[in-house]
């Protein structure tokens, strides 16, 4: 699904939550508001029965009054007397007013006119028509709300009608008594018991919706025209409402005058005719929507965060997606461009090996071209070999199962099999090779010789290969002081005039499988795997590889690695005092061969160039202080080292020891030197070993320091069984182990393997040799059925996997059947001899 | 544009959200700092003798947009003049009543004025500059007892469109007037000027006689100190407008029967005037007033709506006359609770945008100096000053009023010749 339709169904199904919780709390709040209302039209109704109590009180009490005047044919004087006697209320007054005048008496004298209780209706217009007050008892007779004439009040009368005494013409007068109570006494009872309505107000109307009394927020002198001021309405829908309004119990919503919704709740007084309790209250009040909002913007908030989170999610996982897509895809083309590679690489010196020995299988009889070609079939062995133990090791590194086995070796050695390896290459390429070492004084070193020879061999061979014919390498090896304790900081340092790097292809050039895109690289055989499996090593011994490279200069490794020394070292490696001559044409060789002579304690002098060493040599001659070696470069501009020998010769001294230094394969030369008058040679670099070794043969002297035997003797005695079906196999195990003094037991399968362990008694085996594939029980299940023993002895001897699987996966299944290691085949004799010791170091 | 489209879209929901708990901020007045503490809680009264004052509430709510606690009430009294005095003795007294002018020097409101605030105390710092300065009162010892909201006018309201129609000229002189309505007359028109005639109180006969009688004492002192004795040597003085009214009637403009089918002086005359068949309605100001209501109360205006204005009756050769007296006063009752806030509600109307507010409301004239706010009242604007009277300034009193009424209606109506009425002078009642 695509990611927008995603989004936007997240964004629809938001928006109908939404929806849903607007919708919901909208009913909510409705029903809240609807129940409020319902309420409010209660507490109005409640209201209506505290007037109608208040009103009918008060109107029993005029009616007692109207009564007990009309019993006793009093004049108007008498009756406000009476009643001025009767009424308690200090706010409550009586007015007597005649109906022919409008004029009458009042119980309390006028406001301003102190002592006048007359009273005057005449502009009130109140008592023009008294159809609306009924005869005494049957109803209560309430006036509009006006202003009482005595004190100014805003008042409520209550009404009935007397007949007085009139003493002027002896008969009577109709007259109305009136209850004057001012408004303010009803509003007092006019609070509501709820206290969400303490702000509601309260206005009575009439028929016609003229005010009676009126709260402050009603507006206009009449209700309904207050209603149709703020509100819209047709004139047939506005009919209807006051209809309703001035009959029935209910309420609306409506504007008030500042254009806020308010409630209007309505209700008839029943103590009267045609009037109206109307309360009046803005919605807000009614307090429904706060909590609803609430819920909506917190649902809209969350649903905006879920919203955002998981679009940032989706972002990321996508991200990682698109990255683990690629990288899949990247992998897969490696892979395939690999297997196009080995496809090719492999088929390459097959068919240099089936060629070849097709073509000896015809040449039998030819003595000299049998020897070429198998040693041709060897060299396409090797390489074969080589391509196939460089996928293994990726497939260790891959699976993180490369694992160092140090011992002590000799760098010396290593080296010397580092430059043996590279001649014919050079030399094929007529490469200008130097090989200079500095300080080495460590020539044993307790580390992982095979590695640390990949790892040279690798920087060198590459170096080679990508060096154009007549370009230049140079090799720097020194020994500095190492900051671990124990250890020496080896730097190894190859640069190269060859064809160099691009800055893309450096970036990725520890990655397996990577080879750099170029007509000229393309040519050249390689798995891209070298300096992946180097950067690896190189981390596993924590060391560092440093590149730097330039397309068409050239190309600069350098390695450092902190290597523990060798606890065992040749020791008193001094000379006899004498003083050497080195001739060479390389400064830096110079210095560095001057500086090792010095540490064999004789003296070296040092010659830029065969001219110089020959004025030297004569000068010494002559004084009778010959120098007791000279040694030469063959390799120098001008006069070479072999025509510096044969002048050397003609001109000065027949005797002189000379030794011819090549950093080259010198079996060319060999012959020619040695008629020029070489006494020996010497190869590049050159150590302090190889100096004290050769000076010291030279001049038929015993070295003192010799250099230690391997010492074996910890294997003597060991039994080991091995598991293989094949023959050969079991013949060159066999007699290889025997070299060391190794027994070996064979075990013809797996199924063997396990009824000899069953049967063998404790100490009987130090360890197994295992093949996997095998008839009747391959080498896993032999294994898981050997851990399954009853004999803690037999179920824990170590197992070490010998077999052609040779890749991570293989290693990992053979681990996981219980095995605690694993050697490829063919076998390397060292590597088993490492093996063997690790055990037996692990045992311990 | 996937990253855009998801930006809009939260956009969207955001500001949806934000629109849910959104509420408009009502605008509020203008240019009126609250001076006490608006969270003030108290109530204030203004009592008066209007059955209706919705123009006042509606500046009630406006103040109650600076303090909302505070409740104002108008209150009618019945029998105004008669229960003023004592509702300012009571428990209710208002803090703010209607006065007029013609209170002034009447014993019998002596409580009332006893009880009245000066409102020019610069204390009070009220804009007394924005009313027209004929329409303020101050009495003999400089105060200003009372400060005009409305006033009053005398005219004749006038179908704009009408006049338009039939291609008559609305008349600017009497010349005019009359050859408007014979015109009119010869369009098939049976009354072309109209008012209400049934009795004296604002009856058409008065409301033209009485500018003309003002501006003919404004021209002679001597005259005027005769007609406020009632001394009947004034009576002369009445004659020309009496004249005219006459002449009204006898050249047909007018039509006491067609006039006497209106019932009463308010209602129905504005309810005629909006049958949309009468080119000019002699009326004062107060009727004007409630025209804007009725208009939707008319099925004949709503049918055929039509353009009026107010405008002075061209009873001259040099046109009509403004004659400009305070409607409404208020007064401030200096006795009432809550006096301070009392005082800045009146600081809050007596400004030429309330008072402009609630004449635009009522409908009357303003009595602020700008005319312009209501344009049916936008004729008189272009009255010239020296044609403008204030009878209040001039010193025009009641019973001298009750003289030209009376007499102009009894004219009017034919009971009495102008000769007679004009030997009558003083005993009119």
């Amino acid at each position: 699904m695509k990611k927008i339709l995603v989004i936007i169904v997240n964004v629809l199904i938001m928006i109908a939550m939404l929806i849903f919780v607007i919708l919901y709390s909208n009913i909510q709040s409705r029903d809240t508001a609807q129940r409020q209302v319902e309420q409010f039209e209660k507490a109005t109704v409640t209201m209506e029965r505290v007037t109608e109590n208040y009103l009918e009180g008060e109107q029993r009490i005029c009616d007692v009054w109207a009564r007990y005047i009309n019993s006793k044919d009093m004049t108007i004087e008498e009756a406000i007397s009476f009643i001025r006697i009767s009424h308690v209320l200090p706010n409550a007054s009586a007015h007597i007013v005649y109906l022919d005048t409008m004029c009458g008496l009042s119980t309390k004298a006028s406001q301003n006119l102190g002592g006048d209780y007359s009273v005057s209706y005449e502009r009130m217009y109140l008592l023009d028509d008294v159809s609306w007050i009924n005869d005494i008892g049957e109803a209560v007779n309430i006036s509009r709300a006006y202003t009482n004439p005595v004190n100014g009040e805003q008042s409520l009368a209550f009404c009935n009608f007397v007949t007085l005494h009139d003493p002027g013409t002896d008969g009577h007068r109709n007259a109305v008594l009136l209850r004057v109570l001012p408004v303010s006494e009803l509003e007092q009872k006019w609070i509501f018991p709820q206290e969400e309505f303490d702000n509601a107000e309260l206005s009575m109307i009439d028929a016609s919706g003229n005010y009676i009394i009126k709260g402050h927020s009603f507006k206009n002198s009449n209700f309904f025209e207050f209603y149709k001021s703020y509100n819209t309405v047709d004139p047939a829908a506005a009919q209807e409402l006051w209809g309703k309004v001035t009959s029935s119990t209910g309420s609306f919503s409506m504007l008030n005058s500042r254009g806020e919704e308010c409630i209007l709740a309505y209700t008839p007084v029943a103590a009267t005719e045609g009037w109206t309790l109307l309360s009046f209250m803005p919605m807000k009040e009614l307090n429904v929507n706060t909590e609803n909002w609430l819920l909506v913007g917190f649902v809209s908030t969350g649903l905006l965060i879920l919203f955002v989170f998981d679009l940032a999610v989706m972002i990321y996982f996508n991200n990682k997606l698109r990255a683990a897509a690629k990288e899949a895809a990247s992998a897969n083309k490696a892979k395939t461009d690999f297997l196009s590679t080995m496809s090719h690489d492999i088929r390459t010196p097959m068919n240099a090996i089936i060629g070849l020995t097709a073509i000896t299988e015809k040449n039998l009889g030819d003595t000299e071209s049998v020897r070429e070609n198998l040693r041709k079939i060897t060299l396409a062995s090797n390489h074969l070999l080589t391509l196939i133990n460089d996928i293994l090791d990726i497939s260790k590194v891959e699976s993180g199962k490369l694992n160092l086995s140090p011992q002590t070796f000799s760098i010396v050695e290593t080296v010397e099999n580092l430059v043996n390896l590279s001649q014919p290459m050079i030399k094929e390429k007529n490469i200008d090779f130097n090989f200079r070492v500095s300080r080495m004084e460590t020539e044993y070193i307790f580390a992982d010789q095979l590695r640390l020879n990949q790892i040279y061999i690798n920087i060198l061979s590459n170096a080679i290969k990508y060096t154009e014919p007549r370009g230049s390498i140079s090799v720097d090896m020194r020994e500095e002081k190492s900051q671990k304790p124990d250890h020496v900081r080896l730097t190894y340092i190859v640069s190269d005039t060859g064809i160099g790097m691009s800055p893309e292809f450096m970036a990725t050039m520890y990655q397996p499988f990577s080879r750099q895109t170029d007509s000229r690289v393309n040519s050249i055989q390689g798995t891209g795997l070298g300096l992946a499996i180097t950067k690896q090593m190189v981390n596993l011994m924590e060391g560092t590889i440093d590149c730097q490279s330039e397309q068409g200069k050239g190309t600069t490794f350098t390695v450092i690695l902190d290597l523990p020394a060798a606890e065992r070292q040749r020791e008193d490696m001094m000379l006899e005092p004498m003083d050497i001559l080195i001739v060479d044409d390389d400064e830096v060789l110079l210095e560095t061969a001057v500086e090792t002579l010095s540490s064999l304690g004789v003296t070296a002098d040092r010659a830029g160039s065969a001219s110089e060493a020959l004025g030297m040599i004569t000068r010494r001659h002559e004084t009778g202080a010959d120098y007791s070696i000279v040694i030469i470069d063959w390799k120098m501009p001008g006069v070479d080292g072999i025509e510096t020998i044969r002048r050397i010769r003609a001109e000065v001294d027949q005797d002189i020891p000379i030794l011819l230094v090549s950093a080259y394969d010198r079996t060319d030369i060999e012959d020619t030197a040695k008629k020029a008058g070489a006494n020996g040679f010497i190869s590049k670099p050159l150590f302090r070993s190889t100096l004290y070794d050769k000076i010291n043969d030279i001049l038929g002297t015993e070295a003192k320091s010799v250099e230690p035997e391997d010492d074996n003797s910890d294997l003597q005695g060991l039994n080991i069984l091995i598991a293989e079906d094949f023959d050969v196999n079991w013949e060159v195990i066999s007699a290889l182990l025997g070299m060391y003094g190794i027994n070996a037991q064979r075990a013809e399968n797996g199924r063997v393997c396990v009824e000899k362990m069953k049967s063998a008694k404790k100490g009987d085996f130090d360890l197994i040799f295992m093949d996997i594939q095998m008839p009747e029980m391959n080498g896993l299940d032999a294994t898981r059925n050997i851990r399954r023993l009853d004999d803690p002895w037999a179920s824990s001897i170590p197992i070490i996997a010998m077999t052609s699987d040779a890749f991570s996966e293989n290693v990992t299944e053979c681990l996981n059947a219980g095995m605690n290691g694993h050697i490829a085949k063919p076998v390397d004799i060292k590597l088993v001899i490492k093996e063997i010791r690790k055990i037996e170091e692990d045992k311990k | 544009m996937k990253k855009l489209l998801c930006m809009v879209l939260i956009i969207c929901m955001i500001v949806s959200f934000s629109a849910c708990g959104g509420q408009t901020q009502e605008e509020t007045a203008a240019g009126f700092i609250p001076a006490l503490d608006t969270t003030i809680s108290c109530s204030i009264i203004v009592a008066g003798n209007y059955d209706n004052f919705e123009a006042l509430e509606v500046e009630f709510d406006r103040f109650n947009e600076y303090y909302p606690d505070v409740q104002l009430s108008y209150v009618k009294l019945d029998d105004y003049n008669n229960t003023l005095g004592a509702a300012l003795e009571s428990n209710d007294k208002p803090n703010i009543f209607f006065s007029y002018t013609w209170m002034n020097g009447d014993s019998k409101y002596d409580s009332v004025f006893a009880h009245t605030e000066d409102l020019s105390d610069s204390a009070l710092k009220l804009d007394l500059d924005c009313i027209r300065q004929g329409l303020v009162h101050k009495d003999p010892e400089g105060r200003v007892l009372m400060v005009p909201v409305f006033s009053r006018t005398y005219g004749m309201l006038v179908n704009n469109d009408l006049f338009k129609k039939e291609g008559i000229s609305i008349p600017a002189s009497w010349a005019e007037l009359q050859t408007a309505c014979k015109a009119f007359s010869g369009k098939g028109y049976s009354s072309p000027m109209m008012g209400y005639s049934a009795d004296s109180s604002s009856c058409f006969m008065y409301t033209v006689a009485y500018p003309m009688f003002v501006a003919a004492l404004n021209d002679n002192p001597e005259a005027l100190a005769l007609a406020n004795k009632l001394d009947p040597a004034a009576g002369e003085y009445m004659r020309p407008a009496l004249e005219t009214v006459e002449k009204l009637i006898q050249n047909k403009c007018i039509d006491i029967d067609e006039c006497d089918k209106i019932g009463d002086n308010y209602t129905e005359v504005i309810l005629r005037f909006f049958e949309g068949d009468v080119p000019m309605m002699i009326c004062a100001g107060d009727t004007v007033s409630g025209t804007r209501k009725r208009e939707s109360q008319s099925e004949a205006f709503i049918a055929s709506p039509f353009d009026y204005s107010f405008a002075p009756i061209p009873l001259t050769e040099d046109g009509g006359y403004f004659i400009d007296s305070p409607s409404v006063q208020f007064s401030v009752n200096k006795d009432c609770d809550d006096l301070e806030i009392t005082n800045e509600f009146m600081r809050f109307l007596i400004t030429k945008t309330e008072l402009n507010e609630m004449a635009s409301v009522k409908r009357l004239v303003t009595p602020t100096t700008d005319l312009s706010v209501d344009p049916v009242y936008a004729p008189f604007g272009q009255i010239s000053p020296e044609r403008t009277i204030s009878p209040e300034v001039l010193g025009i009193t009641d019973p001298l009023t009750v003289q030209i009424r009376v007499a102009s209606f009894r004219v009017g109506r034919g009971e009495i010749s102008v000769d007679e009425a004009v030997a009558m002078y003083g005993d009119f009642e």
